[in-house]
């Protein structure tokens, strides 16, 4: 699978990054399984957070098993030094490792949030003293807010080496500025710190759930991801052609494998190609605003 | 509203800033929106279909800023009576064969997804008043779609549409001109080619494209003598549900410029 530097870590991360919140949904054989599925395929780099319910631990055995191997990202939601510490300590217990490789500020999504991180009782304050100790490498940041929140953290925050954020030809075919996370890659790419795109097989918004219960949703995915091999394959293409440095895989294990593969294969995407791409999607509602609201 | 990347694409390297354009077939309003975006000095939106008149109205000229209305009774007068219009564009209804535009008055034109939807004899009279229109040094931009592949499902589709409408109105609905056709054709009137681009590869044909084309053909299905009208209907319909969405076949960009 090809490779790409991560910014300035040193680290050159898969084109696919193992979205690990998929293996919350397994039972601990079958979240194994998946680990070695996907380390198979040569991913380098795993992302997972605290609140994706059991999947720090369900990663453990697999991730102390092939220590080596693994870019490990993780994250907190705290924006205080004391809560950063806290979840960060947790998290090492959790997952059973030493360190953490890339320890990401998570789901930013007020000015308020980046006004407190940044603070001198903010999380960042705690991320660089645990940088100081070896217990993290790097510091990044996830967000699904306003691409010009993320703009302002790439300003402000000298020592980030990573951003997550929105990618997908919904997002591109939109104009507005709500939408512009090509400018947050353009930003981030000048600053030369590595890039990872979320939601980049988002298909849309779930039906209500008058008309379709969260019970009854096939997939694990609080959006609706698209799902045929060749649409997964398109998405795939079309988020690493953008320039990310790597994609990370959907939420839910059933479309895993298909990633893997459209990862596998993947050798560039043509303009008119990409194109045809948002201009099919172009109707389409973008989930992305709905995510502003969780 | 937003500029399709079809339009972004073939007017990035196209200066559009301070010109006089046409916008030959204003359709949906993408085109018009392009070149508004780009800064074009006045846009003229021309359409025989007073639908897309308004659609291009209510989607291009409410700029959303309070521009001064106050400027020339053809700029973009809204249905709506809304103050903020742009008043750089101005709709007009009429037919191409004979543009409502004085000689040597424009500098851009464009014709974005226009020829298909012209035949052979309706092409040639608009390509003769282009010309006319154009100023010396004008350049025009033509965005059009290559005849689509043998194996094409949507070709069938297109067949039985231009069936109805040979029928109904002893014309094709559509024709795909090849790149190379339409390149021969304005060379052939002085327009020195400047470029070609690729702008879909493939074309994505949406349940909603191909909804609306199958809707069409019924409706010119109607127009038809009554057996070959129901059977062009009934397999008009039987086609769209067959064939859903289709990705294929490929719309280029034609650049050209007039000698000073
Ligand atoms: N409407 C929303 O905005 C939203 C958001 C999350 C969860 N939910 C729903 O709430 C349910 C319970 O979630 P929870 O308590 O486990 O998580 P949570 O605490 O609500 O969210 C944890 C984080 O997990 C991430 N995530 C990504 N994919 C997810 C998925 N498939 N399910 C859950 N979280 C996901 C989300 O953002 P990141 O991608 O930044 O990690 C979210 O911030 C989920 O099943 C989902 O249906 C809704
Ligand atoms: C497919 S649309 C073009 C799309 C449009 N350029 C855009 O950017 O959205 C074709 C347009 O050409 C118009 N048209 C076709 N033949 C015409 C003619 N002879 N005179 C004026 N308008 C014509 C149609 O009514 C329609 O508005």
């Amino acid at each position: 699978m090809q490779t790409r530097s991560l910014g300035d870590t040193g680290h050159d991360s898969t084109v696919m990054t193992f979205g690990a919140i998929a293996l919350n949904w397994l039972e601990q054989e079958g979240a194994n399984q998946l680990v070695e599925h996907v380390l198979d395929y040569g991913v380098n780099h795993v992302d997972v957070a605290p609140t994706y319910g059991d999947a720090e631990l369900k990663l453990g055995p697999k991730l102390r098993q092939h220590r080596e191997e693994i870019f490990l990202g993780c994250k907190t939601q705290e924006r205080t030094y004391e809560g950063a510490w806290r979840t960060l300590d947790r998290s090492l217990n959790r997952l059973g490792v030493d360190a953490i490789d890339l320890y990401q500020v998570h789901g930013l999504e007020y000015d308020e949030e980046l006004d407190a991180i940044t603070g001198d009782d903010g999380a960042l304050a705690a991320f660089r003293e645990a940088k100081e100790q070896g217990l993290i490498d790097h510091i990044g940041l996830t967000s699904h807010g306003h691409p010009d929140l993320v703009l302002d953290a790439l300003d402000r925050i000298d020592d980030l080496e990573s951003v997550m954020f929105p990618l997908n030809p919904v997002v591109a075919g939109k104009d507005d500025d709500e939408h512009d996370y090509e400018a947050v890659l353009a930003r981030a790419d000048e600053r030369n710190v590595g890039t990872l795109g979320i939601k980049a097989f988002a298909g849309g918004t779930w039906p209500s759930t008058d008309e379709l219960p969260e019970s009854d949703r096939p997939f694990a995915n609080w959006y609706r991801p698209v799902t045929a091999p060749d649409e997964i394959r398109e998405r795939f293409d079309f988020a690493a052609a953008q320039g990310l440095t790597s994609v990370v895989s959907a939420g839910d294990p059933k479309l895993v494998t298909m990633i893997l593969e459209a990862a596998a294969d993947y050798d560039g995407m043509d303009e008119a190609a990409r194109r045809s791409l948002i201009e099919r999607v172009r109707h389409d509602e973008s989930p992305v605003p709905e995510q502003l609201h969780h | 509203m937003n500029v399709p990347e079809t339009v972004a694409t073939a007017l990035d390297d196209r200066e559009v800033a301070g010109t006089r354009c046409l916008e030959a077939g204003a359709g949906a309003g993408n085109a018009t929106a392009g070149l508004l975006a780009n800064g074009a000095a006045r846009v003229y939106a021309v359409t025989d279909d007073s639908e897309h008149a308004r659609t291009t109205r209510r989607r291009v000229g409410d700029v959303g800023d309070d521009t001064d209305d106050s400027g020339g009774g053809d700029s973009n007068d809204t249905d709506d009576g809304t103050d903020s219009r742009d008043d750089r564009l101005a709709v007009v209804e009429a037919d191409l064969r004979a543009v409502p535009l004085p000689d040597d008055s424009v500098d851009l034109i464009t014709a974005h997804g226009l020829c298909n939807v012209l035949d052979p004899a309706a092409l040639s009279a608009v390509a003769e008043e282009f010309s006319r229109v154009a100023a010396a040094g004008a350049r025009l931009v033509v965005d059009d779609y290559d005849p689509l592949p043998d194996g094409a499902a949507i070709r069938e589709l297109f067949a039985v549409e231009n069936a109805a409408s040979e029928l109904a109105r002893g014309r094709p609905a559509l024709t795909f001109y090849p790149a190379a056709f339409l390149r021969r054709l304005f060379a052939g009137r002085g327009w020195e080619f400047e470029r070609e681009r690729t702008l879909l590869e493939p074309v994505p044909w949406t349940e909603s494209h191909v909804a609306a084309h199958a809707d069409e053909a019924v409706s010119m299905a109607a127009e038809c003598p009554e057996g070959a009208g129901d059977a062009l209907a009934a397999a008009s319909r039987g086609l769209a549900s067959e064939i859903g969405s289709e990705s294929v076949g490929r719309m280029y960009s034609l650049a050209f410029r007039l000698p000073r």
